[in-house]
């Protein structure tokens, strides 16, 4: 293949934001009817890389060669007149426009000046076939489905008769069904002559589709190999940099499982129904489910954000629903949010002030910030304690790196000693390092008696971590799995295909 | 990324400090040149004769800086400070005896105001910024309503010392007015509410990211209806001692929220929230002030206040959305 | 797979009808008010003419506001340069009539430049569109009033007649504020700056990725809108035959021009709504103020009336919004 001026070549890309450095000398080549599939955790530099190619973010270093010639993207637009569509993870559609609207944004056709909204709405109809999506292209994409509304943003991708076609993770919210189907479509279009690079972490995919596999951790690119060179344990391997078991803590000893703390039965709300779980004292408990199955509602629900507004609740013995954050804290709860710049951290603050926020939202008013346990050296004390590296805690908080800004958060429950700690994605987006001080932190805290829920779109995570699994689907609890299960039983249940019984 | 993966900052302490001096700085710049102008102003007496003119608008920047660091605008001050002195004159119609039960009201009204903007923007959720500028049109009509559109009435002579009234033959400065003592009482009570005290932090939590004060039990709502409690106290108060020496008019207090907002921003205030000083605000007040001193003694028309505003006003956000851009 | 957009998915889809029922709604009480009043001189063709007739100085500038609010920005700098645009434009003409072009021109320049100001700060700058036009709104009317401290000049009697002539039983300004509304209803739903547009304010970044350059779509809307505020400006000028620098604040167009984009059903976050509905909150707002007129009611209370209105209209569609406002 060398032989062929590839497509698509990406030399030496770096980049850095805010002194943290997030690619480093990565390059890779695609050739026309290639399938390169990327592979590395969360924040190993997958999507920046993405970016870089899409036009979204200009490289400090390196270039990017379309066959043989180098570019420099300087807006998104450039780099879909060069060729590249990109199916990016977050969606990016307009949930009160049509899907024909959606679909050709930015690629209107026109007549005379005015939009031709019927070659629109055939051109729609079209790719909408294409991609296997009965939605009919006058609909607002409010309406759709997760699933449907993931097929429209394939069919917006493909509108543009693009030569290099970018996939972020695009079966993430599919079920089997149709994530067969968009594998099969990938397969046409490789044969039709697109070069196509395919991010995912669903192994089975991957060697499924997959011509050549590239690995990338903390930024950097460990290797890229054929893939029938490959097995999914050798992927992890090189993913993680060693072996899982050393990554992840040991299990809870079931000797010191505690009593039931929180306790709920029968709840929902607008997205949750027939809630009924158990935590104990001691104990992690993952909780796992696709985009749109309710898991981050869940997490939510019981700090009180999107109460529940029916069922049964108890907390450490304690009747009621909860209706507030501020309620669910009273009553012994503590969260961390997958979100940590828009919920988690308060930016501007130092590292004392935002260690420390918690016990003053509960002091009086008029107290001096720093009286009784809100004194410095005690905030200094739970800022070690979660193992933060900083300057100096009088530091502001967003100086700091996203692993330690998320240690500072944990470090704000540690104070007021909650019964309950809900951990939503504790480490998306957090370096290698940082997560695994982070799953020994969490491991500690349950070692002193407290019950966590951990919910987490990342699965290797819930299998290494959690001490039993409970998977979501469609806002209910599909299942319970023991310690031990793999990723094939949990995505049964999270697709909706399994039984409870599937783990051993 | 590891161990000493971020670089040392300034540190908090530091840019406090730092924050001080610019508008100090600006301030002894701008003093000294109106002193080159009028040499009367080089004295004790001339400096406490510009503090005692400048009393309102540190108090309103005061006030204002608690809504601006948590996160929000109030501008329905200026209407505010109208409606005091208009309510002022027509409640105590010149009777001396009125005077302190008339100065009660007043406070009570601004309380209501307050906790009208605060419950408006925290239940209603209207973006400040619009909930106040309706408040500031319904004060206007009130005040208007209230005074039959001329002022009748006039403030009595009690009232008016708050202002006006100067003690003669004090030691060490040789006159002391009264307004300079209460505006050292009010930034006094401010400075400590808002640095020493567990809700100062709590407001500044709220201003710079209220989702995650209200994720970490911060009660967000009180939070903000208590700054604008605070914000529409202060502009009673400036209200008060304005209508000493302003003498009763329907345009006392226009333009004064802005105003007020300004010497915020001058101070090192961020707007949208999360970063405020009071020293720095009274100093930004007392820059402001002085500009204006300049501007009259340069004979410029007074309308270009208004153009100075809107410069330091976008100058100011710019800057620091480019600040924390390249952080 | 992302917990935080699990929410997304269950948000029912529902949009109501805003415009016809807010129009009947307005018609309803006219006709209710002027039957209660005894005062059928408003029932006639006339008066409904009239009627019209109030609809038009805040009607073209909500027109453009509509704009900057669908890209998700606002304008606060309309009212001032309203004045702004009304004194330029009697202070050119001073009563000759061969100056109306030459004024019309200049007025549209500086209001199209003002947009571009607008539309750069917050674009290129990144300043928050709210204080960005406060800012522009400040320097331009200290810039006035410091020029101008009366009405300036006067408009001919030819240039009166945009205010007060007539085809027809029709005022050539209720026909300029329709055909306008007609021009920005075909930009918005027929060209691909209003695709453009609506994709903007509905998701930055989304539109960002799908090659649009939101920068400039950004710039074009508050272009428009300025010149939407500087027609404004020419109708006040010809209707109250000279310019004022008091009557853009006067009018509170700022505040009104936003409350009626708002109670039209227009998002106020961006992304959704239209010319229509902003047509039907002007109609509201005429029927108030002819509703006011009828029963007699005086100008400072009225003032206080709308202030508080203004804050109920936008709160009525706030108040349902998750998470928190500043």
């Amino acid at each position: 293949m060398s032989a062929v001026t590839p497509v698509l070549s990406m030399r030496g890309i770096g980049k850095s934001f805010t002194g943290v450095r997030a690619l480093d000398d990565v390059s890779l080549d695609c050739q026309a009817g290639e399938v390169h599939a990327i592979c590395g955790e969360n924040g190993a530099g997958k999507s920046t890389l993405m970016k870089v190619l899409g036009g979204v973010y200009r490289p400090d270093e390196g270039e990017i060669l379309l066959g043989g010639k180098p570019v420099g993207f300087r807006h998104p637009v450039e780099a879909r007149r060069a060729g590249i569509s990109i199916i990016h993870q977050e969606l990016s559609l307009l949930p009160e426009r049509s899907v024909a609207d959606n679909i050709f944004l930015g690629l209107e056709p026109t007549r005379s000046g005015l939009l031709d909204r019927a070659a629109m709405r055939d051109g729609a109809l079209k790719l909408l076939e294409r991609v296997g999506a009965k939605v009919h292209p006058d609909t607002l994409v409010k309406s759709l489905s997760i699933a449907e509304q993931q097929l429209v943003e394939i069919a917006k991708a493909l509108a543009l008769d693009a030569r290099i076609i970018v996939m972020d993770e695009p079966t993430a919210a599919l079920d089997e069904r149709d994530a067969g189907r968009l594998l099969e479509l990938v397969g046409t279009l490789r044969r039709e002559g697109a070069a196509i690079l395919y991010i995912s972490h669903r192994m089975a995919e991957l060697k499924a589709i997959a011509d050549r596999i590239t690995v990338l951790k903390d930024g950097k690119l460990v290797a890229t190999r054929p893939a029938a060179a490959l097995t999914p344990a050798m992927i992890v391997r090189l993913m993680v940099g060693r072996d899982l078991a050393d990554f992840f803590p040991p299990p809870g000893d079931p000797a010191k499982l505690g009593a039931v703390v929180l306790s709920v039965e029968g709840a929902g709300n607008t997205v949750l129904s027939d809630i009924t779980l158990d935590l104990r004292a001691g104990e992690i408990v993952g909780v796992a489910g696709l985009e749109g199955s309710g898991k981050g509602v869940l997490g939510r629900a019981l700090f009180g954000d999107e109460p529940f507004t029916r069922g049964r609740m108890v907390i450490d013995g304690q009747n009621g629903l909860i209706a507030s954050p501020r309620g669910a804290i009273a009553a012994g709860i503590g969260f961390l949010s997958d979100d940590r710049k828009k919920e988690g951290i308060a930016p501007q603050q130092s590292l004392r002030d935002n260690v420390l926020m918690t016990l003053r939202a509960f002091a009086r008013r008029l107290l001096p910030p720093g009286s009784g346990d809100m004194a410095r050296a005690a905030a200094d004390r739970q800022l070690t304690e979660v193992d933060v590296r900083a300057a100096g805690f009088a530091q502001e908080i967003r100086e700091l790196s996203g692993g330690n800004q998320q240690k500072v958060v944990i470090g704000r429950w540690l104070a007021r000693d909650p019964k309950v700690l809900i951990f939503l994605e504790p480490t998306r987006g957090i370096d290698v390092a940082a997560k695994a001080a982070i799953y020994q932190l969490m491991r500690g805290l349950a070692d002193r008696g407290r019950a966590i829920l951990m919910i987490s779109s990342d699965l290797p995570e819930i299998i290494g971590v959690s001490d039993r699994i409970l998977v979501m689907h469609e806002g209910r609890i599909a299942g319970e799995l023991k310690r031990g299960a793999n990723e094939e039983d949990v995505m049964h249940l999270a697709l909706g295909t399994g039984t409870t019984e599937a783990a051993a | 990324m590891s161990a000493v993966a971020t670089h040392t900052g300034p540190s908090a302490a530091l840019r406090f400090a730092r924050g001080i001096n610019v508008g100090l700085a600006v301030f002894l710049v701008l003093y000294g040149t109106i002193t080159v102008l009028q040499p009367s102003y080089f004295e004790v007496e001339g400096f406490l004769n510009l503090l005692r003119r400048a009393a309102p608008l540190i108090i309103l920047a005061c006030g204002q800086l608690f809504v601006i660091a948590g996160g929000g605008f109030d501008l329905s001050m200026g209407s505010l400070v109208t409606l005091t002195v208009l309510g002022g004159s027509m409640l105590a119609g010149g009777n001396p005896d009125n005077t302190w039960w008339t100065i009660g009201v007043l406070y009570l009204i601004g309380l209501g105001v307050g906790l009208v903007n605060g419950l408006v923007v925290t239940l209603l959720k209207v973006p400040s910024i619009i909930a106040t500028l309706g408040m500031l049109l319904s004060l206007n009509g009130a005040a208007l309503m209230w005074s039959g559109g001329a002022p009748r009435g006039y403030l009595p002579e009690n009232f008016r010392a708050l202002g006006r009234l100067v003690y003669r033959d004090v030691p060490l400065t040789g006159i002391m007015p009264l307004s300079v003592l209460i505006l050292i009482g009010f930034v006094g009570i401010a400075a400590w509410l808002l640095h020493a005290t567990v809700f100062g932090r709590q407001v500044l939590a709220v201003g710079d990211n209220p989702r995650a004060a209200e994720l970490s039990g911060v009660p967000v709502g009180a939070t903000r209806v208590l700054v604008f409690v605070i914000s529409a106290l202060s502009a009673v108060t400036a209200g008060i001692l304005l209508g000493g020496f302003a003498g009763v008019s329907t345009a006392v207090g226009q333009g004064l929220e802005l105003q007020a907002i300004a010497a915020c921003v001058i101070g090192g205030a961020q707007l949208l929230g999360g970063r405020a000083s009071v020293t720095g605000a009274v100093a930004g007040g007392l820059s402001l002030f002085a500009l204006f001193t300049l501007l009259n003694l340069m004979g410029l028309p007074q309308p270009l206040r208004e153009t100075v505003q809107g410069l330091i006003l976008i100058a100011a956000v710019a800057s620091s959305a480019w600040r924390m851009r390249r952080a | 797979m992302s917990a935080g957009a699990d929410i997304v998915a269950t948000r029912p889809a529902r949009n109501v009808p805003v415009a016809p029922l807010l129009f009947a709604g307005s018609l309803a009480l006219y006709v209710a008010t002027a039957l209660a009043t005894g005062q059928h001189a408003y029932l006639t063709g006339e008066g409904f003419v009239g009627l019209t007739q109030r609809m038009v100085g805040l009607g073209i500038v909500a027109l453009g506001q509509t704009l900057t609010i669908l890209v998700g920005s606002i304008d606060l700098s309309v009212a001032n340069l309203i004045s702004v645009s009304a004194v330029l434009a009697s202070f050119i003409m001073k009563g000759e009539p061969a100056m109306i072009a030459p004024a019309v021109l200049a007025v549209l320049a500086l209001s199209a430049a003002v947009g571009l100001v607008n539309g750069l700060i917050i674009a290129r700058l990144d300043v928050n569109p709210l204080i960005a036009t406060l800012g522009v709104g400040l320097i331009l009317q200290g810039l006035l009033s410091a020029s101008f401290s009366n009405f300036a000049g006067s408009v001919p009697a030819a240039f009166q007649a945009f205010a007060y002539g007539r085809i027809g039983p029709l005022p050539w300004s209720v026909l300029l504020l329709f055909v306008l509304a007609f021009a920005i209803w075909l930009l918005l739903s027929r060209t691909r700056f209003g695709a453009h547009l609506y994709a903007t304010g509905g998701n930055r970044d989304g539109a960002r990725l799908a090659g649009i350059r939101t920068e400039r779509v950004m710039i074009g809307a508050h272009i428009l809108c300025s010149l939407m505020a500087g027609l404004t400006g020419l109708y006040l000028a010809s209707r109250l035959r000279a310019g004022a620098p008091w009557v853009g604040r006067d009018g509170v167009y700022d505040l009104e021009s936003i409350a009626v984009v708002v109670i039209g059903g227009t998002l106020l976050a961006g992304g959704r709504g239209g010319v229509w509905g902003t047509l039907a909150g002007v109609f509201l707002f005429a029927t108030l103020d002819a509703v006011f007129n009828m029963t007699g009611i005086d100008a400072f209370p009225k003032q206080v009336l709308r202030g508080a209105i203004v804050i109920l209209a936008v709160a009525v569609y706030a108040v349902r919004s998750r998470g928190h406002v500043a």
